[in-house]
């Protein structure tokens, strides 16, 4: 087991060198001068030469490369040339708006996917099935944008009910930053006012970005328990009177949770890596926000350090996953 | 007990209540497309909504007011004086007593050296306007008392531009004895300065939240005491989000709406629209090297005739903008407001046959993707610009890439006809005149290959001028010849559309986007 485990880490770190090699290599056919989109329009040649020079903009491609993997190596991301701050401050400012987004959003997904596709699955081909069905289908078709903007306009404009934006309301006062997560830190700081207000702010964004995962779960949940149904093992245990309850809960589920534990791994990567639009769209001061910004002036350290953030985010989410089946099937062992 | 608890529950939210009442009333969120933030650092900014902030935090040394960019009023400095000696010009700055910076400390002569000193040392984007521009030298700069401040100036720069320079926030005076308590490797407190602040300035910085929010604060020991206790610069970068927490009152200023959010906000009485100007000029720059078209004036003059520009400004544009044909733009000394050029595609034609084209003329035409001026997509422009051309014989081939990547063409001459925009670096025509009209500045003529020997005189010799109403009759001379030899066509100069709620009382926004926010206030609702 422990050597499985040094095993896969090692792999982890494989995995992460790749992806920086590949974004690196994307960021050159890119026709974008990195030091006229930083520096804008009326900046004058002797400027941009200056930031040329300063980040070593004017070495060979290669020799860029290798500067970056050494500086890396030594645990350094660099400076943005955008914020001019090293990437790991501004990374340190835009992860925990995105991780207390994905968290909530996969909560979302969690409590709506799993018992939706329960209870389809038992109701196989009922109208309850049906519905669940159709509902799954537009949650997996509507696009990101389209609801939040209808969520906004009918839940935000029209009824009042929830803000558009932000992560708190303006006229409230902040609390003191710990975890860099508005609701943890108003927690923290017993500021009930800010946590409840917090809550409220972020209820639309991750219903928004939990639909789609929440439709992706209710049919991978649904198709594993049909499966796991049909089997002998559930007939016996219906034959033996067992309870419906014990039958789909103790016997049925945890038999189907596997393909499902590899889906919510998936997900919930999907979700921390950051989500652009919903971020956009809430004004919520996550790192998908912070990449497109870095792209779009090919700010390459910032760029490539949310690459690695977010590798190394899929990598441990897959690992843990791996390691939880072992817990979930006893069949299964590491060697 | 559980009484009590229940009952202190409800004091405690009712409390609650009554605070958020008071500080919807002395809280103004000011929302906006801020995303361009880098710094709060007066002399390192040089980003949009940076100038915007700092402005309120730092006071300079001589300042504009209201939306008025052409007569200096006093800031630190209660009263200068230019002098014109044998090698060098002498300014004089005599500082008010009694002023204090957040911190308590009084400003005084040293703190002016510092800030010019730091300005020099830390090369901001910005800086340039003190080397190149001003040619500000490292040491020109002198405490002859603790309120005497003297700064000398090569001949060869013009002291009226670097007094216009000193209004920016470059020029923002900060404390200097606060800086350098947070001063790290001889970084002149550079660090420290990014999302603190220490200035004389109404407010003062008491946290930003990157992405999402600045949070300022009265300064209690400020000279001009602010009418609203706290201003909150929330980034919102969704035009249609914005409009929407406009709507529902989670922001009080709703800057750079759309044209139609424009419109469907007109009209309803709980809000008020204001068209703010800005100093930008959309324009086509011709390309006009060897071998090109372009190089015929009478090729740019039938460019110029084949511009239905007031279709552009009141259709496309919605009136988020002005109809302006000259390279000043309104609002600065210089401003020529004649329009010689109606729309008259029989005209271009002709005089496209005159250049030996009768059969018409096809070129491209190089866009941004992104948003041009007055909240319109580039690329729609440049459609407009192509039917209307198309009517004179010209056939524009749009391309629209990616801004930088226009800038980057365009910065290599190698464009034939770009549509782009161009703002001063400060609010002085030489901002303009010198980029736009001096080769040798290797700006935006030299971008167009423009070489006009007459047209670089001029522009140098108003720029060195100090008396007001000749330097107007030499702007006059240069934009009139720019007008009509220069290698553009000025279609518009846009305006800022800002929704603001009905409550939000004395908010002014200058062309160059500075907003005293000690004049705003809230009335009730």
């Amino acid at each position: 087991m422990f050597a499985y485990f040094i095993r896969r880490l090692f792999f982890v770190i494989f995995v992460v060198w790749g992806v920086t090699f590949a974004t690196f290599f994307i960021a050159q056919v890119v026709p974008i001068d990195p030091a006229v989109a930083a520096l804008g329009d009326n900046a004058r040649e002797e400027q941009i030469q200056e930031f040329r020079e300063r980040y070593g903009l004017n070495k060979s491609k290669p020799e860029q490369y290798l500067i970056y993997m050494g500086r890396l190596l030594s645990g350094d991301l660099g400076n943005s040339l955008r914020t001019q701050r090293p990437v790991v401050k501004d990374l340190q400012e835009f992860f925990p708006a995105t991780v207390e987004l994905s968290i909530a959003a996969f909560l979302v997904a969690l409590v709506i996917g799993i018992p939706l596709g329960i209870w389809a699955a038992i109701r196989q081909n009922s109208s309850v099935d049906v519905g669940v069905r159709v509902l799954a289908l537009f949650g997996g078709a509507t696009p990101v944008f389209f609801l939040a903007v209808l969520l906004q306009y009918v839940l935000a404009q029209r009824l009042e009910l929830l803000p558009v934006q932000g992560r708190l309301d303006g006229f409230l006062f902040p609390p003191p930053r710990v975890t860099g997560m508005v609701g943890i830190d108003a927690l923290l700081a017993r500021d009930w006012t800010a946590f409840f207000d917090s809550l409220k702010h972020l209820i639309l964004p991750a219903f928004v970005l939990g639909a789609f995962s929440a439709a992706i779960l209710t049919r991978m949940t649904r198709a594993t328990m049909l499966e796991v149904l049909s089997q002998d093992y559930i007939r016996t245990a219906r034959a033996k009177g067992l309870a419906q309850r014990i039958v789909i809960f103790r016997h049925a589920l945890k038999n189907a949770s596997l393909p499902v534990l590899t889906l919510l791994g998936g997900l919930l990567g999907g979700l921390l890596s950051g989500a652009v639009l919903t971020e956009t769209i809430f004004s919520w001061p996550g790192i998908g926000r912070y990449v497109t910004q870095s792209a779009t002036s090919l700010d390459f350290p910032a760029v490539m350090g949310v690459t690695l953030l977010v590798g190394l985010v899929y990598a441990l989410i897959n690992l843990v996953t791996d390691l939880l089946y072992a817990f979930l099937d006893p069949r299964i062992r590491y060697a | 007990m559980k009484r009590v608890m229940q009952y202190l529950a409800t004091l405690a939210f009712a409390l609650g209540l009554g605070m958020a009442q008071d500080a919807r009333q002395t809280t103004l969120i000011y929302g906006g497309d801020w995303s361009d933030l880098i710094t709060l650092d007066p002399q390192v900014s040089y980003e949009f909504s940076g100038g915007l902030i700092t402005d309120n935090l730092y006071e300079t040394l001589v300042r504009f007011e209201g939306t008025d960019l052409s007569t200096l009023k006093p800031g630190l400095a209660e009263s200068w004086k230019v002098d014109r000696g044998a090698n060098a010009w002498t300014i004089t700055f005599n500082l008010r007593k009694g002023v204090k910076f957040s911190s308590g400390n009084e400003v005084t002569a040293k703190d002016v050296v510092y800030t010019f000193e730091r300005a020099l040392a830390l090369k901001g984007p910005g800086s340039f306007l003190f080397t190149d521009i001003a040619a500000l030298q490292p040491g020109a700069t002198k405490a002859v008392s603790d309120y005497v401040v003297q700064v000398s100036l090569p001949k060869t720069s013009s002291p009226s531009t670097f007094l216009s320079i000193l209004t920016f926030n470059i020029g923002g005076i900060v404390d200097s004895a606060e800086v350098q308590k947070n001063a790290k490797n001889n970084d002149y407190g550079k660090e420290w300065l990014t999302d603190h602040s220490a200035g004389s300035g109404p407010f003062r910085v008491v946290r930003w939240d990157r992405g999402s929010q600045v949070l300022l604060e009265a300064n209690p020991n400020a000279r001009n005491k602010p009418k609203l206790q706290r201003i909150i610069m929330r980034e919102i970068k969704e035009a249609t989000v914005l409009r929407t927490a406009l709507e529902s009152g989670e922001i009080d200023i709703a800057e750079g709406l759309t044209p139609e959010a424009v419109k469907a906000l007109q009209g309803n009485n709980r809000f008020k629209i204001l068209r703010a100007d800005s100093l930008r000029l959309n324009y086509l720059g011709m390309n006009v090297k060897e071998g090109s078209p372009f190089a015929n004036p009478k090729v740019r003059e039938a460019v110029r005739y084949a511009i239905n520009q007031d279709e552009l400004v009141n259709g496309l544009v919605q009136g988020n903008g002005t109809k302006i044909q000259t390279i000043i733009p309104k609002g600065l000394l210089g401003y020529n407001p004649v329009t010689p050029y109606k729309f008259d595609p029989a005209r271009a034609k002709k005089l496209l046959a005159e250049a030996g084209y009768p059969g018409g003329l096809e070129f491209e035409l190089l866009v941004s993707t992104g948003i041009c001026g007055g909240g319109v997509p580039c690329a729609d422009i440049a459609a407009k610009l192509q039917s209307d051309f198309a009517k004179a014989g010209l056939k524009a081939n749009v391309k629209a890439i990616a801004n930088a990547e226009v800038l980057r063409t365009y910065r290599a001459q190698n464009h034939q006809v770009v549509l782009v925009g161009w703002s001063p670096d400060f609010p002085d025509p030489d901002g303009n005149a010198t980029p736009l009209a001096d080769f040798a500045a290797k700006s935006i003529a030299w971008r167009n290959v423009w070489n006009n020997p007459t047209a670089s005189k001029l522009a140098n010799q108003a720029s060195l001028e100090t008396d007001a109403n000749k330097r107007a009759a030499l702007y006059k001379l240069l934009t009139e010849l720019v007008l009509r030899e220069g290698p553009y066509a000025i279609l518009y100069q846009p305006a800022v559309p800002i929704g603001l709620s009905a409550q939000v009382q004395g908010f002014v926004r200058s062309a160059i986007g500075t907003v005293r926010f000690e004049n705003i206030s809230k009335g009730q609702p």
